[in-house]
């Protein structure tokens, strides 16, 4: 039986997969019929992983730059370079990027090496804020960092809301999840800038102005509570705060809401009606680098806690990661002011638990992003990142010593002085968080080529060439370390992992039953700016991920199939594209691919123009992770990117 | 036709495989699933597993295999080419009568028509195939629709239905006869015959409703595709279900879609390899400086369905496209298999 | 069933000389290594090859030579990755042939009758294969019309073949740019304008078109209006294509297949393909 269960990494969802395995090559992959959330399907990706697993171009020795050029090494010496790099630095001028496609077991290492050995919390995913936004909103209310529902529970959802999210493109199982219990009676509907396909699948659809997502939702909340529809008793029997809430909601007026959102105020009613009224909702939006921001998920989270419809069965609030282990990078501490499951290192008990297990002291400051880092960034290591999405990218061209540690090749190895391979995830075992907070197991399938180690072994090295001294013999090893120290992750460990793996937190969704405390509303405000166009500036330009613009461009290249779908767009637009509508178009006088220029307050840039009636007239949308536009252009609006997935940037469009 | 003791069947396999490499049914026993692989320990086959989720077709046509290698001396302008193909001799146990059908079609179209495929013609020749009919239909399948089971009726070395204690094997090729022969199978008289007619019918009567409902079921669907009378509507409305995720070309017993990409695997060295390939795919059909005839999703499911279903096509198969396997189905992320857009096609055409 | 043995495995060709034609066009003149003096297998015009550049890729390219006289060559327009590595290439390199495949040009069956060529811009590189052969026979064909269109006068191929046939009694040329150009003494507008303008025949006359879809529509709808039957409307389709034998079926044009049943069709034939081309 060459055939052997898995876990495909591509996205969020985590499809259970069987990959064909012989000779020690992956060649071929198929869908598992019993997964209970793909259910034996797959997307574009999934079935073409095998291409990914068989490519060439991988990083086959571990490479030191001498004179300019990277040159081979052992690893011993490549290591022993980086940890003598590392020291001549003091701690807080050193940055750590981990990677969210790395596995459980590698990124607490990670994290544990930052910490404990290089006494350093300046660690950090750089798809931030998204998810961690989600993360901190739902922890503060309910405990639970992470889905409040559960994917298995999509087809006794009754009413779902899809906001902000091509969930089709992005998750596309999930996506079928939910089209599959709206051909089953589920009412679905969509609120989005754009007209997604899964707009065109719900029973409703309202196109909504950029960076009105806040005020429509927090209308909604309002007319639950003008109409007495709120679920009083489970508010009462299961919830805090929520008189400061209403109180906020009371400011809002009719009238600012259809000048702001631009939609049909009663479908809008109707929509919040129908949400109360139903049996059980959930809500999927998007969470990581095309993220909501926290007033937002605020308000979704509220709106859902009032209606009661947090907690129960086909119920929850649920944010959807498109990287595959974001939600497990997060559980795994990756952030400058977090150990492991979502405990923080202000609090003093969880950090005496880790120096007791770790044998040090650790150092309780909150460190630093490396992207927030400046030119205080001396020594950076990164982990398994695309090159064009690291936002630093200009300081981290300057920083004294850079080490990249990854399986394939990447153009970010041209700034690296030190690079370590490592093996691809079906050459070692690893744990990784899909975005419902289940925990799933991707077991070795292929041995990795004689002379590469494992990312767990890379970083025991790196460890004991710095003077500690880790016992790890296998990843399951340290999962069973991770489990001690994590609450949330107590009952995982590797040999309770079958098919479907195991939910954090011991529960499979948030039961308000069942919680040791109440949920507490969130605070919002009552700031509910949208960006304004202006004379000088009277184009809306919104910015998220594109069709096939999936996030590790650097693997899709490594691909064939999902490359030349990639390139769907990649190849008729290959400066990216700003998306116009036809009357915009016919008002610049310009055809579908003409060079435009964006200009806004910050700076300008040049791309080509693609005439499409998905957007309204006076908005324009830009995707994500072209080259020049993520580094140069936006770079220049930090405060606006924060606000990820509604990132709306006031521009002028012109012809060139 | 000769008779087997049920505990003994498997001896076929174990004599095969003294010739041949066996591929069969096996349990995955951790994800639970039906796979058609090939076995090294004949007892792993098992010939009351479900119909296999991936289609055997996989053991002629591989999802990924290299075809040549070629080696580029750029200083020396000199090239090596090496073809790589695969000619083992493999032996298919239990194939069921859908799959067989598929490889039939594939016949057909691989090694008929203008040209003969090198690469195919490799792994089909010296191959020996044992088919299995179905005594039960499994949840999604329609073959009775589809003139493709529960028996196969052409094709095969030797076919086997379960008549209880035992099996009846027929031998349809020459090959077939000598191994049955040569395992000195007893002979069976009328009486099995009958007994397999009428596994045949209990089998027929247990299919869904709608599968064995009217033969005119697909048919009529048939004459509309062909004639491209149907509503520009229906298609839009299967389109927008569409997540282009290529699993409906994968999984089919008689898709033959293929690309061909050339990886580079050292500086002067690369490989040619073949992989399976969809015409869901928008980039399927693009051509170098971005023209693409079948851009809208839309178009490119009425192209595969004209495919499987219009008389044309099937004049290059001499049978119609679709096995009734349904796999299409259960894989599909849309729900818009086959079977469903028949009848969203049907629904169009009565009103 | 073909005699070929070149269908799945390429043979090798070495460069021998590369000409620049137009911007980002060259032709590329091959010798067959394993074949005796260089020669090429048979083809006739109209047909394609499938040609691979080593550590690149492969891609369909017809051929414009004619049969009788010319060297072995193929033209080519840097477009996407394989075409830009091919460009690369310098004389001495190899190159793989796969072909040729493909129905060719109508040349016996139109004998005796007039001949209109009309192409748009690249259009023009199939259709020169069968200019050639009918210039070669000129006497066993009536009046041969040529009409060349291209957006600009540096964008009209094959100069010295145009200067060629200029020069032969009996050929017909025309050419024409997009807008007017000073300096320029031909006609002006789009190709398609022409034909009413010049008396062409209609009787017993067959007409070629090749070029992008926009000129191809409008010139068939022009020469139908004309009373050219469809059937004596012959063109070449392309498309994507990866094994150039019929069976990887990226070619698919409803139930036809642009490599083993084409790429040369006449417009009869391509109104019920069952899928717009």
């Amino acid at each position: 039986m060459n055939y052997k269960s898995g876990i495909c990494t591509f996205c969020g969802t985590g499809c259970g997969h069987l990959l064909d395995v012989r000779d020690d090559k992956v060649c071929g992959v198929f869908p598992m019929q019993n997964h209970p959330v793909s259910k034996g399907r797959l997307c574009v990706r999934g079935w073409n992983v095998h291409e990914l697993l068989n490519t060439p171009e991988k990083i086959t020795t571990p490479l030191i730059r001498k004179d300019g050029k990277l040159v081979e090494a052992s690893y011993d010496e490549a290591v022993s370079y980086l940890v003598e790099k590392l020291k001549k630095v003091s701690p807080d001028e050193i940055g750590f990027l981990a990677s969210p496609r790395s596995s459980n077991e590698d990124n607490y290492l990670l994290m544990r090496l930052a910490r404990s050995v290089f006494n350093t919390n300046n660690i950090s995913l750089d798809c931030d804020p998204g998810h961690r936004i989600s993360l901190d909103v739902l922890h503060k209310g309910t405990g639970m960092a992470g889905m409040l529902g559960s994917l298995e529970e999509i087809s006794r959802a009754d009413f779902m809301l899809v906001v902000g999210i091509d969930i089709t493109k992005q998750n596309p199982i999930i996506g079928s999840e939910i089209h599959m219990a709206a051909r089953k009676g589920s009412r679905v509907f969509t609120i989005d800038t754009r007209v997604t396909q899964i707009a065109r699948l719900s029973n409703g659809f309202l196109q909504i102005q950029p960076g009105a997502y806040k005020i429509a939702i927090a209308y909604m909340a309002k007319v639950l509570l003008d109409e007495n529809l709120a679920d009083v008793d489970f508010i009462k029997k299961h919830t805090e705060g929520y008189d400061s809430f209403t109180k906020v909601l009371s400011s809002l007026k009719e009238s600012e809401v259809v000048e702001k959102t631009g939609v049909d105020i009663e479908v809008l009613k109707t929509l919040a009606r129908d949400l109360a009224l139903s049996r059980s909702a959930m809500v999927f939006y998007s969470s990581g680098i095309s993220g909501f921001d926290r007033e937002t998920v605020s308000y979704i989270y509220n709106l859902y806690l009032m209606a009661g419809k947090i907690g129960k069965e086909g119920c929850g609030v649920n944010p959807i990661t498109g990287i595959n282990n974001l939600q497990g990078s997060k559980d795994m501490g990756i952030a400058p002011d977090l150990l492991t499951g979502f405990q923080k290192l202000s609090d003093s008990a969880a950090v005496d638990k880790f120096n007791k297990e770790w044998g040090v002291k650790l150092n309780t400051q909150a460190g630093k992003s490396p992207n927030e880092m400046g030119s205080k960034l001396r020594a950076f290591v990164a982990v398994d990142h695309d090159e064009t999405i690291i936002r630093n990218v200009d300081d981290i061209k300057k920083t004294d010593f850079v080490a990249y540690i990854g399986s394939y090749q990447n153009g970010f190895m041209d700034y690296a002085h030190v690079v370590l391979p490592v093996a691809t995830y079906a050459e070692t075992d690893g744990t990784f968080t899909n975005t419902e907070r289940r925990v799933q197991l991707a077991k070795k399938k292929v041995e990795p080529p004689k002379n590469i180690l494992a990312c767990w072994q890379v970083f025991s090295k790196i460890a004991e060439k710095a003077g500690a001294t880790w016992s790890y013999g296998s990843p399951a090893d340290v999962m069973k370390e991770i489990a001690k120290l994590t609450p949330s992750y107590s009952a995982v460990s590797h040999d309770k992992l079958g098919i479907g793996g195991v939910k954090t937190y011991g529960l499979d969704r948030y039961d308000a039953e069942k919680a040791a405390n109440k949920a507490a509303f969130a605070p919002v405000d009552a700031n509910f700016a949208v960006p304004l166009a202006s004379e000088e500036y009277p184009v809306l330009l919104l910015i998220g991920e594109s069709q096939h613009y999936w996030h590790q461009n650097n693997l899709m290249k490594k691909t064939h199939i999902p490359l030349r779908e990639y390139n769907a767009t990649l190849l008729l637009y290959p400066q990216g594209y700003v998306a116009i509508s036809p009357q915009k178009a016919k008002e610049l006088n310009v055809r579908d691919r003409f060079p435009v220029k964006i200009v806004s307050p910050y700076g300008s840039m040049e791309t080509l123009a693609q005439v499409t009636d998905k957007v309204k007239p006076n908005t324009a949308y830009v995707a994500y992770f072209v080259d020049e536009m993520v580094t140069k252009f936006f770079m220049e609006h930090k405060d606006v990117l924060k606000r990820g997935e509604d990132t709306t940037i006031p521009v002028r469009i012109v012809k060139v | 036709m000769y008779l087997i003791n049920k505990s003994q069947v498997l001896d076929i396999a174990k004599e095969l495989q003294k010739e041949y490499q066996v591929y069969g049914p096996v349990m995955e026993k951790e994800a639970k699933q039906c796979m058609f692989v090939k076995v090294d320990d004949i007892a792993e086959l098992d010939l009351n597993a479900p119909i296999p989720a991936k289609p055997p077709k996989h053991a002629l046509f591989p999802q990924f295999e290299r075809i040549m290698s070629y080696q580029y001396d750029k200083k020396n302008q000199k090239v090596e080419i090496k073809p790589d193909f695969d000619s083992s001799k493999k032996a298919l146990f239990g194939l069921r009568s859908c799959d067989l059908t598929g490889v039939l079609c594939m016949d057909r179209f691989f090694l008929g028509q203008e040209f003969v495929d090198d690469v195919y013609k490799n792994h089909r020749k010296n191959m020996f195939i044992v088919t299995n009919t179905c005594n039960v239909p499994f949840k999604q399948c329609f073959c009775v629709c589809t003139d493709s089971g529960p028996s196969a009726q052409e094709g095969y070395d030797l076919n086997l239905t379960d008549l209880g204690d035992q099996y009846l094997v027929e031998a349809g090729s020459d090959k077939g006869k000598a191994l049955a022969e040569k395992l000195g199978l007893k002979n069976s008289d009328d009486s099995h015959k009958k007994a397999k007619s009428e596994v045949i019918d209990k089998s027929i009567n247990a299919f869904d409703a709608i599968a064995k409902d009217n033969k005119a079921w697909i048919s009529r669907v048939v004459n509309r595709v062909t004639t491209g009378l149907i509503d520009e509507k229906v298609w839009e409305y299967i389109g927008n279900q569409c997540i282009e995720c290529g699993a409906c070309s994968f999984v089919c017993p008689s898709c033959t879609c293929f690309n061909i990409v050339d990886p580079v695997t050292g500086p002067e060295t690369a490989d040619r390899m073949r992989t399976w390939d969809s015409c869901s795919y928008e980039g399927y059909s693009r051509m170098a400086g971005g023209h693409n005839p079948r851009k809208p999703v839309e178009d490119r499911r009425s192209k595969r369905f004209f495919c499987k279903l219009s008389y044309s096509q099937s004049k290059k198969y001499l049978r119609p496209g679709c096995v009734g396997c349904g796999r299409c189905q259960w894989v599909c992320p849309g729900d818009i298999g086959l079977p469903n857009v028949v009848t969203y096609i049907r629904r169009d055409i009565q009103k | 069933m073909s005699e070929l043995n070149n269908i799945t495995i390429p043979e090798i060709a070495t460069i021998t000389e590369i000409k620049d034609e137009i911007i980002e066009v060259k032709t590329f003149y091959l010798s067959f290594d394993g074949r005796q003096g260089g020669q090429p297998p048979k083809f006739t015009s109209g047909q394609f090859v499938m040609c691979t550049v080593f550590g690149s890729g492969e891609f369909a390219v017809s051929l414009p030579p004619s049969p009788e006289n010319d060297r072995f060559h193929l033209t080519v327009r840097r477009v996407g990755k394989v075409t830009n590595a091919l460009h690369s290439l310098k004389v001495g390199d190899k190159v793989g042939i796969r072909g040729p495949f493909g129905n060719g040009f109508p040349f016996e069956e139109i004998k005796g009758k007039n001949v209109i060529y009309v192409a748009g811009g690249i259009g023009f590189i199939p259709l020169r294969s069968s200019i050639m052969r009918v210039m070669q026979n000129k006497d066993q064909f009536g009046r041969v019309l040529i009409f060349l269109g291209a957006r600009t006068p540096q964008e009209h191929m094959y100069a010295y073949n145009i200067k060629e046939w200029k020069n032969t009694p009996g050929f017909e040329m025309n050419l024409t740019i997009d807008n007017p150009v000073p300096g320029w003494d031909g006609d002006t507008g789009f190709v398609h304008t022409l034909l009413k303008k010049k008396n062409i025949p209609v009787e017993n006359t067959v007409a070629f078109v090749c070029g992008p879809p926009m000129m191809f529509n409008a010139v068939i709808k022009e020469l139908t209006e004309l009373g050219i039957k469809e059937e004596n409307i012959i063109s070449t389709l392309e498309r994507h294509m990866k094994c150039g034998i019929g069976k990887c079926q990226h070619c698919a044009v409803g139930r036809t297949l642009v490599c083993t049943d084409g790429p040369v069709y006449n417009y009869k034939q391509l109104k019920t393909l069952g899928e717009q081309f």
